[in-house]
C-alpha cells in the first residue's frame, strides 16, 4: 500500500494550501462581519425583496430576475397582484430594471451602480461582503474621504454609493432594524445569485444516497468477482 | 450478461458483418491484464468517463449558448446573458452547466492522477513510449480545449485570461504578432475571438475522442504495465479485462461519482477554484482585475512562465516544460520501470509531484517576492528532474526485481 501513502501525502499539500488560502480569502485585509443568511428562508427572502425594491432598486437592477420569477420561485412565491404592483407598467417577463438611467447615475454618482443579480457570487465573501458594505459606512479616521463615501469594507475605502440604509450616525434605537434590513437583503441577493440552489441541494441529497448504495453494491460485486484471484 | 447477448441470433447477424465477436473477445473478455493492478489504474477509465460527460453536457450547452460579445444591458453581453439563461430559465440548465464546469476540473484531476501513476510506475518506458507520447498529445489538446472553453462565459477572468495568454504568442519572434492576431481575430480579444474560440472549443473534444481511441488501441497492443513494473509472461499472472477490471472500474466510477456529484450539487464553485469569483463579473476591457490567474489546472505552467524576467524566455520555458514530457521515455534509460525498485528515482518523482503542486499554488496566488522565488526554485527542479534522469542510471543502485508478480 505504498502508493496509498504517496497519494495521501500528495493530497495533503493542496489541502493545506487550500486551508491557508481560504483564511486570506478576503483580500481587503479587514475581516468581514459575520452574518447568517438562509437562502431557503421564505420570510427572510421576502423581507429582503421589499428592501431591495424599496431602497436598492432606486439605483440598482437585478436584470436576470423577472417579475414572473418572483411568482414562480417557491422561495419567494409572491402573488400575481403583488407582482403587478411591483412591476407597474413593465411586462411580467421583464427583468427587475431600475428607473435610474446609466447617464443620470454617472452624473449623480460618477459611476453606474452594478447589477446585483450575481453580486454575492461575484465578490469574495458573498453575503458577508454585502452585509459588511451596507453596515460599514463610517467617518474617515483620516478625514480625507467625505462622509457617506467612506466604507471600511470597500476596496480602497472610497465608495460611490451613498449610504443606502442610513447607517452612518444612526440612532442606537434603530440599530437592530438596520442590521435586520441589511441581513434580509443579503439573503435575498444570495438567493437570486443562484435561484435553483435549494432545488440543487435537495436533489443532491437523493443523488448522494443513490450513489452510496450503488457504490456499495459495486464494491460487493467487485469483491465477489475477485474472490478467487490471489494477488 | 455479455455472454448471453453474444449467443443471440441478432448478435450472430451483426457479428457476420462486423466481426464484433472477435473484437469483444480480443478487447474485453479475453484481453489479458496483469492481476496486480492497484486502484491507481482506475484513473484511465475515469478519464474516459469524464470525456464522455463533457461531450454530452457540452452538446446540450451549445444548444442554448450564444457566442456573441455584443452588449445587452448593464455591461453584460449576449454570451454572458445566455449562460445566465441556462442557469436560470432552461430546465435543469443549472445542472448541465455545473456538471460541465466541475467536469473540466474533474477531467484534469483524473488525468493528472493518471499521468502521475504513469510516472511513478515507469509506464512511459519501452515498449510503451508511443502510448505515453499519444497521452501527452491528449494533455495538450485538453489544455487547449479548457482554455478556449474558459473564454465562453465572457466574464472578467475569461476576457483577461485570454488576453494574457494570447499576448504570450506575440512574444515569439517573426511569426509572433501574426499568430496573435490570427488567434484573436483582430488586434485585441473581442467578438471575433469569442466566435473562433467557440468553434475550436467544439472541435478539440472531437480530436480528443479520436486520439483517445488511438491511445486505447496503443495500450491494447503493448498491454498494461503493473505496479512491479516487470513484464508478465505467465498466464496465471494475468486475468481477463472482463469481468475483473470492468467491475473494478465500475466500483471506481461509483467512488468518483460520489465526489463529483458532491461538488456539483453542494459546492459547484469550489470556493472560487472551479468557477472563479471574477468570472461572475461581465468582461470589461477598460478594467483590469487586480489579480489575473488561470484556473488551477493551468497554474503550474503559468508559474513557469512567470519565473523568467524575459517574456520570450518565459514562453519558451513554458513550452519546453510541456514539450519535455514527449522526451521522457528517451531521457530515462534505466531498465527498471517501477519506483518500487528504484530508491533514488522514487524520491525524485515524489518531489516532482510536490513541485508541480507548489508551482500550481504559486500560479494561483497573487505574486509576492517570496512566492516568486519559491516558484523559480520549483521551476528549476521541474527541469532538473528530467535532466537528472539522464545520469541517474549511472549511480542509482536498483533493487533486485522479482521473477513474477
Ligand atoms: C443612491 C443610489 C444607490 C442605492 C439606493 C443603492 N446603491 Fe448600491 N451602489 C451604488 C453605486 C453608485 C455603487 C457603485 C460603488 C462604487 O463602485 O464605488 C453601488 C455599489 C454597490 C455594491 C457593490 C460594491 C462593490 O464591491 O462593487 C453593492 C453590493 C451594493 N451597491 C448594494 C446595494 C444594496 C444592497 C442596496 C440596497 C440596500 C444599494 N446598494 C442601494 C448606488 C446605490
Amino acid at each position: 500500500m505504498k502508493w496509498m501513502k504517496v497519494f495521501l501525502a500528495a493530497m495533503a499539500v493542496p489541502a493545506m494550501l487550500f486551508a491557508s488560502g481560504t483564511a486570506f480569502a478576503n483580500e481587503g485585509g479587514v475581516a468581514l462581519k459575520p452574518v447568517e443568511v438562509d437562502p431557503a428562508d421564505q420570510a427572510q427572502i421576502r423581507r429582503g425583496l421589499t428592501v431591495f425594491t424599496e431602497v436598492c432598486m432606486g439605483c440598482h437592477s437585478a436584470k436576470y430576475v423577472t417579475y414572473k420569477g418572483l411568482i414562480d420561485y417557491p422561495e419567494i412565491a409572491i402573488t400575481r397582484e403583488q407582482a403587478d404592483e411591483l412591476r407597474g407598467d413593465k411586462p411580467l417577463a421583464a427583468g427587475m430594471i431600475t428607473d435610474l438611467s446609466p447617464e443620470d447615475a454617472t452624473v449623480s454618482y460618477g459611476k453606474v451602480p452594478p447589477d446585483l443579480s450575481l453580486i454575492t457570487s461575484a465578490r469574495r465573501g458573498g453575503a458577508k461582503y454585502v452585509y459588511s458594505i451596507l453596515t460599514g459606512f463610517e467617518h474617515d479616521p483620516h478625514g480625507k474621504v467625505p462622509d457617506g463615501n467612506f466604507n471600511e469594507y470597500f476596496p480602497g475605502h472610497r465608495i460611490a454609493m451613498p449610504d443606502p440604509l442610513g447607517w452612518l450616525d444612526h440612532d442606537k434605537s434603530d440599530e437592530a432594524e438596520l442590521l435586520q434590513q441589511a441581513q434580509d437583503v443579503s439573503a435575498f441577493l444570495t438567493f437570486i445569485s443562484d435561484p435553483h440552489q435549494n432545488e440543487r441541494r435537495h436533489i443532491g441529497m437523493f443523488v448522494m444516497g443513490f450513489l452510496l448504495l450503488l457504490t456499495l453494491v459495486l464494491y460487493l460485486l467487485k469483491r465477489e468477482v475477485w474472490k478467487d484471484v490471489k494477488h | 450478461m455479455l455472454n448471453s447477448i453474444m449467443k443471440t441470433k441478432l448478435f450472430a447477424w451483426v457479428d457476420q458483418r462486423t466481426g464484433a465477436d472477435a473484437i469483444i473477445k480480443s478487447q474485453l473478455t479475453e484481453y489479458a491484464v496483469p492481476k496486480n493492478l492497484n486502484y491507481m489504474w482506475n484513473f484511465g477509465s475515469l478519464a474516459l468517463l469524464v470525456l464522455v460527460l463533457q461531450i454530452l453536457t457540452g452538446i446540450f450547452l451549445a444548444m442554448y449558448y450564444k457566442p456573441s460579445a455584443a452588449f445587452t444591458s448593464g455591461g453584460y453581453t449576449v454570451a454572458f446573458d445566455s449562460v445566465e439563461r441556462i442557469m436560470r430559465d432552461v430546465n435543469f440548465g443549472w445542472l448541465i452547466r455545473y456538471m460541465h464546469a466541475v467536469g473540466a476540473s474533474a477531467f484534469f484531476f483524473v488525468v493528472y492522477m493518471h499521468i502521475g501513476r504513469g510516472l511513478y510506475y515507469g509506464s512511459y518506458k519501452g515498449p510503451r513510449e508511443l502510448l505515453w507520447i499519444i497521452g501527452v498529445v491528449i494533455l495538450l489538446i485538453m489544455q487547449g480545449a479548457a482554455f478556449f472553453g474558459y473564454l465562453l462565459p465572457w466574464g472578467q477572468m475569461s476576457f483577461w485570461g485570454a488576453t494574457v495568454i494570447t499576448n504570450l504568442f506575440g512574444a515569439l519572434p517573426v511569426i509572433g504578432e501574426y499568430l496573435q492576431q490570427v488567434l484573436r481575430g483582430g488586434f485585441a480579444v473581442g467578438d471575433p475571438t469569442l466566435n473562433r474560440f467557440f468553434s475550436l472549443h467544439y472541435l478539440f473534444p472531437l480530436l480528443l475522442a479520436a486520439i483517445v481511441g488511438g491511445h486505447v488501441h496503443a495500450l491494447h497492443v503493448v498491454h498494461s504495465n503493473n505496479p512491479e513494473g516487470i513484464d508478465v509472461h505467465n498466464a496465471e499472472e494475468k486475468i481477463n479485462f472482463h469481468p475483473y477490471y470492468t467491475v473494478k472500474d465500475a466500483f471506481g466510477v461509483g467512488v468518483f461519482l460520489l465526489f463529483y456529484c458532491y461538488i456539483v450539487f453542494f459546492n459547484p464553485q469550489m470556493g472560487g477554484f472551479f468557477i472563479e469569483v471574477d468570472n461572475y463579473v461581465p468582461a470589461n476591457n477598460l478594467q483590469t482585475p487586480p489579480h489575473i490567474a488561470p484556473v488551477w489546472y493551468l497554474t503550474p505552467w503559468y508559474t513557469i512562465l512567470r519565473s523568467f524576467p524575459d517574456k520570450l524566455l518565459g514562453v519558451v520555458a513554458m513550452g519546453a516544460s510541456l514539450g519535455i514530457l514527449f522526451l521522457l521515455p528517451f531521457l530515462d534509460r534505466s531498465k527498471v520501470r517501477s519506483s518500487r525498485y528504484r530508491p533514488i528515482f522514487r524520491q525524485m518523482v515524489v518531489l516532482f509531484f510536490v513541485t508541480v503542486i507548489i508551482l500550481g499554488y504559486c500560479g494561483h496566488s497573487a505574486p509576492t517576492p517570496t512566492l516568486k522565488l519559491v516558484g523559480q526554485i520549483a521551476t528549476a527542479y521541474y527541469f532538473a528532474f528530467f535532466i537528472l534522469l539522464l545520469f541517474l542510471p549511472k549511480f542509482e543502485k536498483t533493487k533486485p526485481l522479482p521473477d513474477h508478480i
